[in-house]
This record gives structure tokens, sequence and C-alpha cells, in this order.
């Protein structure tokens, strides 16, 4: 049956319906009190009223999302549930396989790919009884920097003129929007953590071999971790419990069990151990409006029974630098073929960051490669003092479109425009720990400000249970981007 | 350290079999740079004490 949209919903309680959790969706719909028919109906009328200025869908599957909303209708009738998820419409980052749905990684060189088979954790949401509603936009193969994108510039909800971050920018769209009730992003050196402190929205990187990466187009193979991108903490707690664990198509992955994340954010922030990374939180480059809301959050953390207290990571400004040397390396070595055969299809901004990886001298990069290991040490050795590490997740908000589309005109700028904000969300990458962003205000311009957390490995949990203590303490999840300026299409 | 310049990035480069536009070698010259700058900041540090691993065996935290 083919779609036509309604014209975006007007209805507080239709606006109340698809800015709700995905949680508390599943919970409606075994009430009968919404159909999985009507939430995807909801959904795709959003899309097709806002998309075409935020740009973070590539690929809607509106027939095949409609066809499988009215076959879970007939199983929910039936009483036949698949799972958590059962009628919840959810979205992937384009850099996921999805079996017969083109998948392209942001890049025009694999505009006509479509793989045979899902890939894993698509294929977890699925057999939990979510909805494929569609692909989401993203920076070229998952690297950041593109300057023109080939299938639309992906805007920020709250200000289009404004980044939504990357390289998982629709996946941060499409939750803040409300445009799908969950998605899914990747996160290299931040690609989860960024667009959701740019868009006020909840991103988890999990642990490095928690979530089955077999699917994924790889950006830095060491570093690549698939993680969920929500409005919710309890949604990403929901998401990575369906999506985590051993996959036998993925060697990397842990036998560690999966705990049941939802029922530790019970827990709260009560005995937590907390260290707020100085460096970071009151470093030059981190703005004042971010130090005064991350400041306020770690006291808000130890209002609620938290031991928060300042703590140092002397090598946390080398990050940024160490981590793009490492994983811009390791990507020019998978795209080398390409670059030398089909470079004027790349974006100039990937192709010259790519390049110029692909010439750092091997002495020099296993220097960065001795830095990883000490930068990893110092990380965990922090976390056998504190539970979690505090930090912005960003020294800014998102910053205007156009600051970043400009060419590079010298090394310093250099330095400045692709190493300085990466020093904020690399430790943890380089680190394999797991990390949050999770907003924690408002500039006075209107833009979301993210806070940081960081654990030692597989203590997901104690991250989570730390963020939705924070989440309803602070309010800030029922604050929705306005969406009204938004011309129909670009 | 000297900077390199485009002709130095465009030799490079054709030992890799890149061919380079003037615009992109201008500005991948910044970028290396950049990198050599970054990464000439780690010889001072104490690194030989440790080992490149890229990733941590599980439990070792």
């Amino acid at each position: 049956m083919a779609y036509e949209p309604r014209g975006i919903c007007v209805n507080s309680t239709e606006d109340d319906l698809v800015f709700a959790g995905a949680a508390r969706q599943a919970a409606l719909m075994r009430a009968k009190r919404v159909s999985p028919r009507e939430l995807v109906t909801a959904y795709l009328d959003r899309i097709a009223q806002l998309d075409g200025r935020l740009r973070a869908f590539i690929t809607v599957c509106g027939e095949s999302a409609l066809a499988e909303a009215s076959r879970a209708e007939a199983e929910a009738a039936r009483g036949e549930w698949r799972g958590p998820l059962h009628g919840i419409p959810f979205a992937v980052k384009d850099q996921l396989d999805t079996a017969g749905i083109l998948t392209t990684s942001g890049s025009a060189l694999l505009r006509d790919n479509i793989p045979p088979d899902d890939s894993t954790v698509v294929a977890r949401l699925k057999a939990a009884g979510g909805i494929l509603l569609g692909k989401l936009n993203l920076t070229e193969f998952a690297l950041g920097g593109t300057i023109r994108f080939p299938y639309g510039q992906p805007r920020n909800p709250w200000n289009p003129d404004h980044d939504p971050g990357g390289s998982s920018s629709g996946s941060g769209i499409a939750a803040a929007a409300a445009l799908c009730s969950i998605t899914l992003g990747e996160d290299t050196g931040g690609s989860v953590r960024s667009p959701a402190s740019y868009c006020g929205a909840v991103g988890l990187r999990p642990t490095w071999g928690r979530v089955s990466r077999h699917g994924c187009f790889p950006a830095a193979w060491s570093m690549d971790q698939v993680g969920p991108l929500t409005r919710t903490v309890e949604d990403t707690a929901l998401v990575l419990g369906l999506i985590a664990g051993y996959d036998t198509k993925d060697p990397t992955t842990s036998h560690s069990a999966v705990p049941d994340y939802r029922e530790a954010l019970a827990a709260g922030a009560k005995g937590l151990r907390i260290g707020v990374i100085t460096e970071l939180v009151d470093g030059a480059e981190t703005q004042a409006e971010v130090r005064s809301a991350v400041r306020e959050a770690a006291r808000g953390l130890a209002k609620l029974g938290a031991a928060v207290e300042d703590m140092s990571l002397s090598f946390v400004h080398h990050a940024g630098g160490v981590f793009m040397a490492l994983c811009d390396s390791e990507a020019a070595g998978r795209h080398r073929r390409w670059l030398g055969t089909r470079p004027e299809e790349y974006d100039a901004g990937t192709r010259r960051r790519l390049i110029a990886a692909g010439l750092i001298p091997a002495m020099s990069l296993h220097r960065a490669a001795r830095a990883r290991a000490v930068i990893r040490e110092q990380v965990l050795g922090a976390l056998t003092k504190y539970d979690l590490l505090l930090a912005p997740t960003s020294p800014h908000p998102a910053p205007a479109i156009a600051s970043h589309t400009a060419p590079v005109t010298s090394k310093e700028e250099a330095a400045r425009r692709f190493f300085g904000r990466r020093s904020y969300t690399t430790p943890a990458s380089l680190a394999g720990v797991p990390a949050i962003s999770v907003p924690c205000g408002f500039t006075a311009g209107g833009l979301p400000i993210g806070l940081q957390l960081i654990a030692r490995p597989l203590a997901e949990a104690s991250i989570l249970r730390a963020a939705s203590a924070w989440e309803k303490a602070a309010g800030l999840a029922s604050r929705r981007p306005s969406l009204v300026n938004l011309p129909a299409h670009a | 350290m000297a900077d390199l310049g485009p002709d130095d990035v465009r030799r490079l480069a054709a030992a890799l079999s890149l061919s380079l536009s003037a615009e992109d070698a201008v500005e991948i010259t910044h970028r290396l740079n950049a990198f050599l700058d970054a990464l000439a900041a780690l010889d001072p540090l104490p690194l030989d004490r440790v080992e490149p691993w890229p990733t941590s065996p599980e439990g070792s935290a």
C-alpha cells in the first residue's frame, strides 16, 4: 500500500506520542492505546514534513515499514509479541548493512550498494520486534569533515544553520526531532556522542567489543563501535540490552553476559565516585557556557549522592592528534585503491583527510600507537579510583555549518579544526571504554550542551544509572526543538 | 622541523601512485604538517616504557 503524507501533527497528544521514549511507546502499545501502524504513520508524516530541510534520512522505507506495522498489529491482536520493541519504528546510520536496502556509508562511491544481509545489530532490533523506518545520513564513510554531502546537508533541529554533529548526523537529528522512536549510530572518535551533544539527544559509545560490528562499514577498525542514539537514557539502556553480546560473526565481541541495563537505572547516582577531568572542563578551549553547564551537572550529581571531585589526565590534550593519526591512517589504508582509481567521487574534505593521513611517516605513526597505550593506561588508571569520569562532550555547542566548510589555509587552522575538539571524545575511544553524552543545558542562543560520562570496560550500567538520575533531576528531556522555521524543502 | 611544501607532498603521494590537484596538494600539505607537529610533540614524552597495543585485553582494567 502506498504511503501518502497527511501533514504535520499539531495535536499535542500526537506530538507527545512521537516524542515519547520507545519504552513508553511500547507500554502504550501493550495497553492497546496506540497501534504500530499509527506510530509508523505519525513518523512518516513528520519525515515528509520536516526532512526536506533537516536531511536526516538517505532512504525512507515507508511502504515496507507500513507492511511490517500491519503484520505487527495482527500479531498483537493475536497476543503474539515478538519482543520489547514490538511495533516500534527505528532507523539506523547508513553505515549499517540492511538486506535489500541501499547502504551508502554517506558516499557517492556506494550509491548502488545493496547488501544481501542485515548487519547483526539491525537483525537483533528486528528480532526484538522493531520496524526499520529508514537509513540515516552521515558524514562520508563516517569520517567527519564532509564539505558537500552527496545525499543532502544534514541540519541541526535546534537551529538549521548549525551543524548536527557527526559522523552519525542523521541519527542525532532523527532522535532530537522525533522522526522515529530510536536510532543507531556508530562511534569511532565521538561519532555518536558528538551528534547527541549538538542535537540534545542521548548517545552511548559502548565498550569496544560489547556490540557486534558485523555488517558495519569500518571507519577505523580498532576503535569503531555501534551504539544507540535516543531521546532518553531509558531508551539507550533498552537498545543497548538488545544489541549487546557475543556474535559469532564478529570475533572481537565479548563473551561477557549482558546485564539488564534498564533495571540498573533504578540504582541512581548514589555512591558513585566521579572524577571531573579538569583539563577538559576548565581548558582554554572550553567555552564559558559549556563549562558552567558541566560544572552545574557535576554539582547536581553530587546532590544526588555521588562523590564528585576534580582530577587530572595529563595526556588528554594529545588525544585528538593521536586519534586522528591512527584513525585516519587505518581508514586511508582501507581506501587506498579507490583513492587511486576513483578520487573524484570522494568529497574533497574526505579525500584530503585520507591522503594526508596516508602520508604520515611510519616512525611518527608508531609513536602515536605508543601514545594511545599511555592514554589508555591513564584512563584505565583513573577508573580504578573513580567509577566515572566527567567532562564536556564538546568544548562548544554546535558550530555554524558555514564555519567548517571553507578550505584549510594553515597547519595551525588544521590542528584547531581537526584535533582540538576531538581531545574531548577520543580519550574513551583510544582506551576502548564506554562513554555517554547526555544533555546538561542550553546556551543563551538555544543550542544544547552535552555532558560526557566515561566508565571502565563493560561498566555501561554505571554510566546509565548516573545519566538517568541526572536526566530526571535536570528535566531537560522534555525540552523539544520548535522546528517552526523549517521550509519544507532545502 | 621544517614544514613540508606542496611539491614535497606531491612527491610523497606519487610514491603511493596518487596524483594530486593543485588545490588538494595545498590543503593536504597543511593537514600533513599539522599531523607532523602533533606527533613531534610526543617525542619528549616517556612512551618507550609501553608497547603499542591497539586494544586492552578484556578484563584488564
